[in-house]
């Protein structure tokens, strides 16, 4: 749920906000990503108006309204500001029209000024709520960036994420969240995991307790947010199960509808799980610059064995 | 078997460190998976670090989640302690 009263605090400085009537509606919840110049509307053509989107007054809306007789003025404002909109802004600081603050002031519709021009407070705006309205989830688990990779790792617990997240900071590596991941997806684009404000950059290590990561490996350790590249999921050696042993079927785990390449990883006394995560990061990159170890390997055999083949027959 | 009930935190510091240990210890003989909602929000109740950043403070209402073979035994643990008041009462 995403109201007013968030997009005022967390970005109204930015958007140079000014809060001049309808404090009461910051309360109002915002349905939609859109930002709306009223135009056609306001010349009272409301067919397919969509009262639940941001309004914003820009010089010709300002202008128009000012060419109206009062009562005018206030019907056509009465049409399109209702108990459905969740906010009005005035762009380049015009001062709204006193119908305008009075009705936004009756019926509690936050009422703003911004000095931005309106073509620019629509585009920002919109790319703000479009950040905010994005598909998301919280999945159980611990991104760490190793060389340049967002690696998710999950597994149940007390399998050794945190242990194994904490090793690989301490060769260098960035832990951008232990435990609790809120992964959103951006526009079109790719995956991006952060951690919770209240708990970034703290591990909880069995048998030590909680730690500041931030503050014992200093600042060069940590990330506030990084994309997810590709997911590892530690889990406890099973003599039964089968493990990846050539890497040439690749594996992908679908989250929020897009697909991550998915690695198993068992653990067991006696292999470094630093070392593997470090590893598979690298063969990651590796295939990102167009070289697959194992498919490269397999062409090369089979066409050592074409040659011994066409040697037997021309001999 | 899948239980679920909603619960309100009734000791004044809320979900704080000391409850969230307290949660994670009781739940670590027992095989269920537990999860707990709060604002929309559903994490793993056997990390203690999921557990704190719910936030949850007094009068909260969380909504417990358990799944598996000894749910009833959990959730009838978990309410004791919430009940209690994590000892702090």
């Amino acid at each position: 749920m995403y109201l007013v009263q968030h997009l005022f605090e967390q970005h109204g400085k930015h958007l140079g906000l000014d809060l001049l009537a309808g404090a009461p509606g910051l309360a109002r919840r915002i349905n939609r990503a859109e930002v709306h110049r009223p135009g056609l509307s306001l010349m009272g053509y409301m067919k397919g108006f969509v009262s639940s989107r941001i309004l914003v007054f820009g010089k010709q809306e300002i202008e128009y309204l000012k060419e109206l007789d009062s009562p005018t003025r206030d019907l056509r404002l009465k049409n399109i500001l209702t108990t459905m909109t969740p906010a009005v802004i005035t762009a380049r600081g015009f001062r709204p029209p006193k119908e305008m603050v009075a009705l936004c002031e009756k019926v509690h519709i936050p009422l703003f000024r911004a000095n931005a021009t309106a073509t620019n407070l629509l585009s920002r705006i919109t790319f703000l709520l479009l950040e905010e309205f994005c598909p998301s989830v919280t999945l159980h688990g611990t991104l760490v960036e190793v060389f340049g990779v967002g690696v998710l790792i999950q597994g149940e617990s007390s399998v050794g994420k945190s242990e194994a997240a904490l090793g690989l900071i301490e060769r260098g590596h960035r832990l951008i969240s232990d435990d609790v991941v809120r992964v959103k997806k951006k526009e079109g684009s790719s995956l991006i995991g952060s951690g919770p404000e209240l708990t970034r950059h703290l591990m909880e290590i069995r048998g030590i307790g909680i730690i500041n990561v931030a503050h014992l490996y200093g600042a060069v350790c940590v990330r506030h947010d990084k994309g997810i590249d590709i997911v590892v999921k530690l889990e406890e050696w099973d003599d039964q199960h089968f493990y990846d042993r050539v890497g040439l079927d690749e594996k992908f785990i679908d989250i929020l509808g897009s697909s991550v390449p998915y690695h198993v990883l068992p653990v067991k006394p006696g292999r470094d799980v630093v070392l593997l995560l470090e590893t598979i990061a690298l063969n990651h990159r590796l295939k990102d610059m167009g070289y697959n170890s194992a498919k490269e390997f397999n062409a090369k055999w089979l066409e050592a064995i074409s040659r011994r083949q066409r040697k037997r027959v021309l001999s | 078997m899948i239980l679920v009930k909603k619960i309100k935190v009734k000791n004044a510091l809320g979900l704080h460190t000391r409850p969230a240990a307290t949660i994670v210890k009781l739940l670590q003989p027992l095989k269920s998976s537990v999860s707990f909602t709060y604002k929309e929000e559903t994490i793993n109740a056997r990390s203690i670090m999921s557990i704190l950043m719910l936030a949850a403070k007094k009068n909260a209402q969380i909504t417990i989640t358990i799944e598996g073979v000894d749910a009833e035994l959990a959730m009838r643990r978990l309410i004791a302690a919430f009940e209690e008041e994590f000892g702090e009462k």
